[in-house]
């Protein structure tokens, strides 16, 4: 069996964004950088998987862009893919999602990959496409927004979330797609162990010039910050005058603290 | 300009959310068709025609199915855009029709700002312009940024008949949500504890809150999936929405699924450490403050 | 030459911050409240693999570099000295001399259990009237049979209160001075071992700091490390490892005071504005960055030179002194921008004042650094 597990490196959400001098994109100077969250789910329901089946399937995981997706790549490793390819791809955040997807379906088509785990979307850029048209391109069943996965015989069983606490169970013939939600399971830490075990894993290196030859067909015309709607009271300072300050507020503009 | 209106069907009903598709192309000016797998007695009520697809044989989700009924829509009305809502059912549809009709797709429109369609990003901190090169476009719209008109006149309903192949995939049925501990719905104080507590031992500063405030406890995702706090308690998309009189957030981003179950809320108050927190923007009054040292003040305060 | 951590470095770096942020820094203010490091903490840590970091995989070590040991302790210690310093004493000072000195047989049989946390580890040199002078050991041994007969007493042992593994200093003839030492594994649990007491501390009061009694304590001739007489130079050898652990738990602690102090500075309003703005709150800021990374710079660098097998004793020494430094002066600046605030206990800053003295004191005292690092340049 082989699994393909599809991760992005995106900034901490608790950074501050800026445009970038282009305004095609956030300034990515002094950002943290991380896993997508929706991937980590990814990679640790692949790797499960793999810990069911025993040591028999090879899971790969693959990520686009610059040299630094490098350090998501060898997270992934340590948390248990077997090996990894790196699309170099310097310019990956100026790619729509209908390149990235070309892109891994380029690479995927001729692999035979029985299961293919992507988040449901990137926490930057939230366009939740790719899985489902990487599904798509290679022509295999996909289903999204998965909360609970299982694996038997050949057939994935999924639970996928719904609105308002309702769940739609599907079941899918491999070879498959699915795109992880929050809360899949409970992405475990690297160990230190599982670090240096990564080092010695293979990252193969192909320059994404090889894999595409299509263009954007929803390109990012600018990147800004939001104006403030304003109207909203801020409260800043001590802490003391700003529990005053909030009771005041509330007497006068609700009915509910009095 | 045609606009091709994808809406929704559950669990024997159109969902309403279909009229927030409507009240999309009416912001365009654009000539509506729309297309439904469903049935006769649920078709949208508005003064168009609509593509109706018999959900008895194609099901209530089968993708590639639908797949097909939107691309035969496509095939007869040639819609300058095919709009979905921005739903478990929208977003795992929608780049299932671009991809076969080779057309860009924006996700989850929050406005159209000079003619190109605006999107957030990074969590709702930022936003993006996006501009499909394409001659047709996908899009889906962010629930309730565009507010749902009521319903019109009966539509003229057209069949569609569609190929049934669920090419590898079958649809098992519906799980019921969980029974409701507490129902939200009808409380008139909500103080709800988001990730920015820090760890499931502070779940009872936002609960004495709460009680202060003779209000009921919610919360955030993640503090449900870290099991900090019980299912029933999450507002939301996947948990309840909400229309308290009063609602605290305490430690939330105010990511816009979260917003989606609170948004109907009188007054909000949140407590961020961040000032450019995205739940600044919807909130009444926005507290800079650690909850971790505010929240007992207040608590104190309150029981005088 | 190059000062960007590796990409593997980053990754682990990342990796125990994230652990950290979980599991440590929500329970920090307990650890110190409750003078104890919870067991299922201790056992996290362990799975995660930070009692063996540096240690060889084929002892159940995780195999990396003294770097990689470096970040573990300084993120820890970002979040809690207390479990910072049970890795340090456990990693460096007794693990580490058995894997310089010992036997293949020794690391299996003890390094082992020790690497996965099996048994937690200490180092048992400091005696009442021993302390700067490890010279002046007391705790005698003699040999009967095929085993050493051990009696005295040791204080101020980290870690000695989980009586696992400890690597011990004793003398067969106190007029011999530092030749008359050697060094013994021994297992804590045996026969003549007892606690006297686990003290009560200032600081980094989630560890065991333990006074032990030592009545014909019989350890097997087989647990002797290296050779009899040996025994000093393993210590100060061992505590050359030690320094740079200790500089990493000082960095750690100043680290937390600063990235709260920064927070606190930018949030707190006094005459109308932040107080970040006041030059006098600014220029702490910096005084405090600078010597946080003069520190950083020096203690990545004597992990360096250990990986690479270079002479590092002054660097060590360096490290140490200029960490712990930067530690106890950055933590007091805490408090002093926090203003009344920081000398309530819920602000966590007056914690890390508390925890950031020792690193002053053990593992040799600042004064002990100097004469280290002024003798090799008078050499
Ligand atoms: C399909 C789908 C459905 C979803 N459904 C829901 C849903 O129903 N409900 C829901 O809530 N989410 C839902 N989510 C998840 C949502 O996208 C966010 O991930 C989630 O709402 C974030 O929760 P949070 O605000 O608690 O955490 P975070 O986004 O991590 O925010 C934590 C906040 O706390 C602040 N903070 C941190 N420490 C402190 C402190 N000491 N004092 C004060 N502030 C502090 C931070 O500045 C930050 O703003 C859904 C996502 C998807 C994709
Ligand atoms: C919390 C804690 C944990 C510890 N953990 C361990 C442990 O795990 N294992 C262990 O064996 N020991 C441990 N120690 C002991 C520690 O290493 C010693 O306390 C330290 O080496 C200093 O020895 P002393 O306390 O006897 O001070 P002294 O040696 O009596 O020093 C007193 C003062 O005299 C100064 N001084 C002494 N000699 C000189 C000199 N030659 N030149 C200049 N100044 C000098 C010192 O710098 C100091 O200021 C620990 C101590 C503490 C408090």
């Amino acid at each position: 069996m082989k699994i393909l597990v599809c991760i992005k490196q995106v900034p901490d959400m608790e950074s501050r964004f800026k445009p970038a001098a282009d305004g095609l994109w956030f300034d990515e100077t002094d950002l943290a950088w991380r896993m997508n969250e929706y991937d980590e789910y990814a990679v640790e329901q692949a790797v499960q998987l793999k810990e069911q089946l025993g040591k028999e399937p090879e899971l790969t995981v693959l990520s686009i862009g610059s040299d630094r997706v490098v350090e998501a790549i060898k997270k992934a490793l340590a948390m248990g893919a077997d090996r990894a390819t790196h699309i170099q791809d310097a310019a990956a955040q100026q790619k729509d999602p209908w390149q990235i997807a070309s892109i891994i379906t380029a690479y995927a088509k001729d692999k035979d990959f029985d299961l293919i785990f992507t988040g449901m979307q990137s926490q930057d850029r939230g366009s939740a496409q790719v899985g489902v048209l990487v599904a798509e391109l290679l022509g295999i069943a996909s289903a999204t927004t998965v909360v609970d996965f299982s694996f038997a015989d050949g057939v994935v069983s999924v639970k996928r979330e719904l609105e308002g606490g309702i769940k739609g169970l599907v079941s899918l013939q491999t070879p498959a797609l699915v795109t992880c939600q929050l809360g899949l399971n409970v992405p475990r830490y690297p160990t230190l162990p599982n670090i240096m075990k990564a080092k010695k894993k293979e990252i193969e290196a192909i320059a994404v010039d090889s894999l595409l030859s299509e263009q954007a067909i929803a390109p990012t015309a600018q990147v800004y910050a939001p104006v403030r709607k304003g109207g909203g009271i801020v409260l800043e300072g001590d802490v003391g005058d700003m529990v005053q300050n909030l009771l005041g507020i509330l007497k006068e503009k609700t009915a509910v603290v009095v | 300009m045609k606009v091709l209106l994808v809406c929704e069907y559950r669990e024997g009903k159109l969902l309403d959310t279909s009229y927030e598709l409507v009240a999309f192309a009416d912001t365009l000016g654009a000539e509506k068709v729309a297309v439904l797998v469903g049935d006769e007695a649920a078709v949208p009520q508005l003064d168009a025609p609509v593509y109706l697809a018999d959900v008895a044989l194609c099901g209530e989700y089968n993708p590639a199915v639908h797949k097909a009924a939107v691309l035969a829509a496509v095939e007869k009305e040639q819609p300058d855009y095919i709009v979905f809502s921005h739903s478990s059912y929208g977003w795992d549809l929608a780049p299932r029709v671009a991809v076969a009709l080779k057309v860009g797709q924006v996700t989850e429109v929050v406005g159209i700002v000079d003619g190109d369609f605006e999107v957030g990003c990074c969590n709702a901190k930022m936003r993006r312009k996006v501009k499909p090169t394409t001659a047709r476009a996908v899009l889906t719209l962010q629930a309730g940024a565009f507010a749902a008109v009521a319903p019109q006149a009966a539509p003229r309903v057209e069949r569609l008949e569609v190929a049934i192949d669920g090419q590898g995939l079958t649809f098992v049925g519906y799980e019921a949500a969980e029974v409701k501990v507490v129902d939200l719905t009808k409380a008139e104080v909500i103080v709800t504890a988001g990730r920015g507590v820090g760890k499931k031992d502070n779940i009872s500063l936002i609960a004495d809150l709460a009680k202060a405030m003779g209000g009921e406890l919610g919360a955030s995702r993640p503090v449900v999936d870290a099991e900090w706090v019980e299912h029933s308690h999450q507002v939301g998309t996947t948990g309840q929405s909400v229309s308290p009189k009063l609602y605290v957030a305490c430690g939330v981003s105010g990511a816009i699924q979260h917003l989606a179950g609170m948004k109907k809320s009188d007054f909000v108050v949140a407590i961020n450490k961040d000032k450019d927190a995205p739940i600044g923007e919807m909130a009444d009054v926005l507290v800079v403050a650690d909850v971790l040292q505010f929240v007992p003040v207040l608590t104190a305060q309150l029981q005088g | 030459m190059n000062f960007e951590l590796s990409q593997d470095h980053k990754v682990l770096q990342d990796a125990v911050r994230d652990f950290v942020n979980n599991e440590i820094k929500p329970i920090a203010m307990q650890i110190d409240e409750d003078h104890a490091i919870p067991d299922e903490l201790v056992r996290k840590m362990a799975e995660m693999g930070f009692l063996g970091s540096y240690l060889p995989e084929e002892y159940g070590g995780a195999g990396l570099d003294m770097l990689s040991y470096a970040i573990v302790i300084e993120e820890v210690s970002k979040a809690c000295g207390s479990s910072g310093v049970l890795i340090s004493a456990h990693t460096s000072l007794a693990c580490g001399p058995i894997d310089t000195f010992g036997s293949h047989e020794q690391k299996q049989k003890w390094l082992t259990p020790l690497n996965t946390g099996e048994k937690i580890g200490c180092i048992l040199l400091t005696e009442p009237d021993a302390g700067s002078d490890a010279g002046a050991v007391t705790t005698s041994y003699r040999k009967e049979g095929d085993e050493y007969v051990v009696n005295g007493s040791k204080i101020f042992i980290t870690n000695g209160g989980y009586l696992g593994t400890g690597v011990l200093f004793a003398t067969s003839d106190k007029s011999l001075r530092h030749k008359g030492i050697s060094a013994f594994i021994v297992d804590l649990q045996s026969p003549g071992i007892s606690i006297l007491k686990n003290e009560n501390k200032m600081g980094i009061r989630g560890t065991y700091t333990t006074a032990f009694a030592l009545d014909d304590v019989r350890i097997p001739a087989e647990n002797l490390l290296g050779e009899e007489g040996q025994g000093f130079k393993i210590a100060m050898d061992t505590l050359n490892g030690g320094r740079v652990g200790i500089a990493a738990q000082a960095l750690g602690i100043a680290e937390g005071a600063f990235e709260r102090s920064l927070d606190y500075s930018k949030e707190r309003k006094q005459f109308g504005k932040a107080i970040s703005e006041l030059q006098a709150i600014q220029f702490k800021l910096a005084d405090m960055y600078s010597r946080i990374e003069t520190s950083k710079l020096m203690t990545y660098k004597a992990a360096w030179m250990k990986d690479a097998k270079l002479e590092y004793s002054m660097e060590s020494a360096l490290c140490k002194m200029l960490a712990s430094e930067a530690a106890t002066y950055v933590t007091k600046e805490a408090i002093q921008i926090h203003g009344g605030y920081g000398f309530i206990c819920d602000y966590e800053v007056e914690r890390m004042y508390r925890d950031a003295k020792i690193t002053e004191i053990y593992e040799g005292t600042n004064e002990v650094q100097r004469v280290v690092i002024s003798k090799q340049l008078l050499r």
